[in-house]
């Protein structure tokens, strides 16, 4: 099942009008891109073939969707039928996936929780789901966007907000939160996809009055990004973000899990499978929220079930997802914090700089050397891309800040980015293709044909060569916050990427 | 062993504390400080037109700001993960009832990361200002903030090593001169503003652009500051008016941008040079 899950993601299956079914997640058709991955294993590539390389330069705007918004599309679309779904802060489109004529449209009322961006949608049967800024599940009628109910993830009176594209397993939507300025425990709740009950809730740090996991006294360790799934495994992976109190990290002794972690969680149960650490007792703000990418190849020679993270805190890991133990750990980015890497593959944060009184310069900076916007794996070339960031920040910690939320003071230094291809064998950078100042924002998608797509630090989203990283084509359309997606309709490949508050489409001519 | 670890160091930088108090006595007293200086590394600049709201109002704003603002600037205005402290704000403490608040919430600052605000209506914006304001007012009687880096914090260097690093391993005299263009450094910048300025020059005010010169296709010569630019184009002049823009596949160009020295200096200091350098520009008064 998972052997023919992750080799035949080019099969087309036969979709009834708007409705899918769980087993099709495994298994995605052509014509869509049905989860904020495009499907479970988190590798954002698509086996669609049309544009290749060579005919790339020929692409041309297909149509153009503005949402109308002041903020950014910082979301992955997902594609169901024929049907795109768009979503910005407390708002989600139906949009025809051809025309991007407005199918239907719905606004949340309005809310106080942050409105700092949203990721997407998710999709089950003939529903789409949505999460708002103050932490509810909305379920709408995907036909006509009648809501169908709509239940609280978490209280957003405590500091809980989100922005998450759910995952959905069977019937299970699982929801994770976001909350850095409060000292709250870490939580993923799973509903029913047809009732919105609850089914289980998996906390990374204790809730109140709990005492399991250990977490040395910390909270947080939000998982606000949208996890993998492996069908064979019954597993799904989720990063776990960082501790609270952030920088203050004399209130929180030891390793604190499970925040800056990767998590392997049962999703029938909730339960943990495994978990591994890629920083210890952080002190800067490096949330493990990047996908964990799920790829089935060779290490050292031997069939491996591999999960791949390249890191906020500058570190590439590859790990053996059947049971977390780690088979590699090198920087892809400037780090300056670690003094080694322990006999489990974390590395060992040197005391020195943690945030203090008179500061510490550190690499990363507080943005991370990634961060939320979503690499992708190439099976052709075995190239892992990540937009990158070489960057500086200083770090402060005194008594006077206290031990709730923030709890200390951090300022950027400077920072240059890449488009970075990294070897998952060795952890080797094969090329660097800089973007600009600054941190990235856009995700990359790489097309089996050759291409890698991405956007760079100004207004341009941008087509590379995935063996060599040249460019081959780009298009000036505002800054890109998120990935670009591919679909095929009418024998027509479109490759969907925002740009701004504005949806692009192109096709060859 | 990592709690130990801390509580010795928290020590020494207690002690190191101590030791520079009388450094401490010649800061410059509350509300002289140059614009120049970091907000964070200052005391609050006083309040320019006292001004009082409606507590329902600053209720609402309260709401409204935490909702659009509270991720950067945080949910109490106090600085959140990106945006700085608006309660230790000189826009702020100039502002009467919005005049110069709501301009700039509406207009944003694009250069900075902070986007406009155009759809707020102007009951929400003047809500957000009332709260912004009662907040001031609040951390004005609070000590010891939970943001703050004071000048005195960063005291911690030797300045005669920073002094032998400026001229030697760390090859600022390269480039720099205490007695030419670093001349008064110690006095133009401040604390926490004057460690971000000599780490990586930027902000306000800005520092000199890279100077480019661009070889058309029938051999003219531009030169000029570089405005802006990304892998496909550069745009070159300091005004609207005189910027011209370039497709770089259709030129030839070479940019001179000496900052980039600064950014390669990141991946070699320690955080004693750090502090050190900070120690010898602190004395060029």
């Amino acid at each position: 099942m998972s052997r023919k899950y992750f080799l035949s993601l080019g099969l087309a299956a036969t979709l009834s009008a708007q409705s899918i079914e769980p087993s099709e997640l495994v298994n995605p058709g052509k014509d869509s891109w049905l989860t904020y991955h495009g499907d479970y294993s988190g590798r954002r590539s698509t086996s669609l073939s049309a544009i290749t390389p060579d005919n790339v330069g020929n692409l041309k705007q297909a149509w153009r969707f503005q949402t109308g918004q002041t903020q950014s599309i910082k979301a992955t679309p997902i594609v169901v039928d024929g049907v795109i779904f768009l979503t910005t802060p407390d708002n989600i489109w139906a949009i025809d996936a051809r025309t991007a004529k407005e199918l239907w449209h719905y606004t949340y009322k309005k809310n106080n929780a942050f409105h700092i961006g949203h990721r997407g949608a998710a999709f089950y049967k003939d529903t789409v789901y949505l999460t708002t800024p103050d932490c509810h599940l909305i379920a709408f009628n995907a036909k006509d966007g009648k809501v169908k109910w709509d239940v609280v993830i978490a209280d957003s009176a405590k500091g809980y907000w989100s922005t998450n594209a759910p995952l959905i397993v069977g019937n299970h939507v699982m929801v994770g939160v976001s909350g850095d300025f409060d000292n709250v425990a870490g939580q993923l709740k799973s509903v029913d996809a047809d009732t919105g009950k609850t089914q289980w809730i998996f906390y990374s740090t204790p809730p109140p009055g709990a005492t399991e996991p250990k977490s040395g006294g910390a909270t947080g360790g939000q998982m606000w990004t949208t996890g993998t799934y492996d069908p064979a495994l019954n597993l799904v992976f989720v990063g776990t973000g960082n501790p609270t109190p952030v920088l203050n990290g004399a209130a929180r002794p030891g390793n604190n899990p499970w925040t800056c972690s990767i998590v392997a969680i049962n999703p029938d149960t909730g339960k943990l499978a495994w978990g591994f650490q890629a920083s210890p007792h952080d002190t800067h703000d490096w949330d493990a929220n990047e996908v964990p990418v799920l790829v089935d190849a060779n290490f050292n020679g031997q069939p491996r079930k591999m999960l791949m993270q390249a890191s906020r805190n500058g570190y590439f890991f590859v790990l053996d997802r059947t049971n977390g133990k780690n088979l590699l750990t090198t920087p892809f980015a400037a780090v300056n914090w670690a003094k080694g890497i322990d006999s489990e593959g974390r590395p060992i944060p040197n005391p020195a700089k943690e945030p203090a009184k008179d500061g510490v310069l550190v690499a990363p900076n507080e943005s991370g050397a990634t961060n939320f916007r979503p690499p992708s794996f190439d099976p052709t070339t075995g190239l892992f891309i990540v937009s990158a960031q070489d960057g500086y920040g200083t770090y402060f910690f005194k008594p006077e800040h206290g031990a709730y939320g923030w709890a200390g003071a951090d300022y950027g230094v400077a920072g240059k980015s890449s488009i970075r291809a990294i070897d998952y064998k060795t952890g080797k950078i094969v090329w660097d293709h800089p973007i600009g100042e600054g941190g990235g924002t856009a995700g990359v998608m790489t097309t089996t044909s050759g291409i890698t797509f991405s956007g760079d630090n100004a207004t341009n989203v941008i087509a590379f060569r995935t063996s060599d990283g040249a460019t081959l084509w780009h298009d000036s359309i505002g800054r890109v916050n998120n990935g670009p997606i591919s679909y095929e309709l009418d024998g027509k490949q479109y490759i969907v990427v925002g740009g701004g508050s504005s949806l692009y489409a192109y096709t060859l001519p | 062993m990592k709690q130990a670890l801390w509580i010795s160091s928290a020590a020494l930088l207690a002690a190191a504390f101590m030791i520079h108090q009388p450094a401490l006595a010649q800061q410059p007293a509350a509300g002289k400080a140059k614009s120049a200086q970091s907000p964070a590394s200052r005391p609050l600049p006083p309040t320019l037109t006292p001004q009082t709201y409606p507590a329902a109002q600053v209720k609402t704003g309260e709401q409204k700001f935490a909702g659009q603002c509270g991720f950067c600037h945080g949910r109490d205005a106090a600085g959140g993960e990106t945006g700085p402290d608006l309660t230790r704000s000189e826009l702020v403490a100039s502002d009467t009832r919005g005049d110069k608040l709501i301009p700039l919430i509406k207009a944003g600052r694009p250069e900075e990361g902070m986007p406009g605000f155009k759809s707020l209506s102007p009951a929400d914006l003047n809500a957000m200002v009332a709260f912004i304001h009662a907040q001031k007012t609040k951390f004005e009687g609070v000590a010891g903030d939970r943001r703050s880096v004071d000048p005195s914090d960063l005291a911690t260097g030797n300045a005669e090593a920073g002094q032998r690093y400026f001229n030697g391993a760390g090859k600022c005299s390269t480039c720099h001169s205490p007695t030419g263009d670093l001349a008064g450094v110690g006095t133009r910048f401040k604390g926490l503003a004057l460690l971000q300025r000599l780490l990586y020059p930027s902000g306000r005010p800005a520092p000199a652009r890279p100077k480019a010169t661009v070889t058309l296709a029938n051999g003219q010569i531009v030169t000029g500051p570089v405005s802006s630019q990304d892998e496909f184009i550069i745009v070159i002049g300091e005004t609207p008016e005189t910027r011209q823009t370039f497709q770089k596949s259709a030129v030839k160009f070479v940019v001179d941008d000496p900052i980039t020295a600064h950014f390669d200096q990141l991946a070699k200091y320690t955080d004693a040079d750090m502090h050190n350098i900070f120690a010898y520009l602190d004395t060029l008064k």
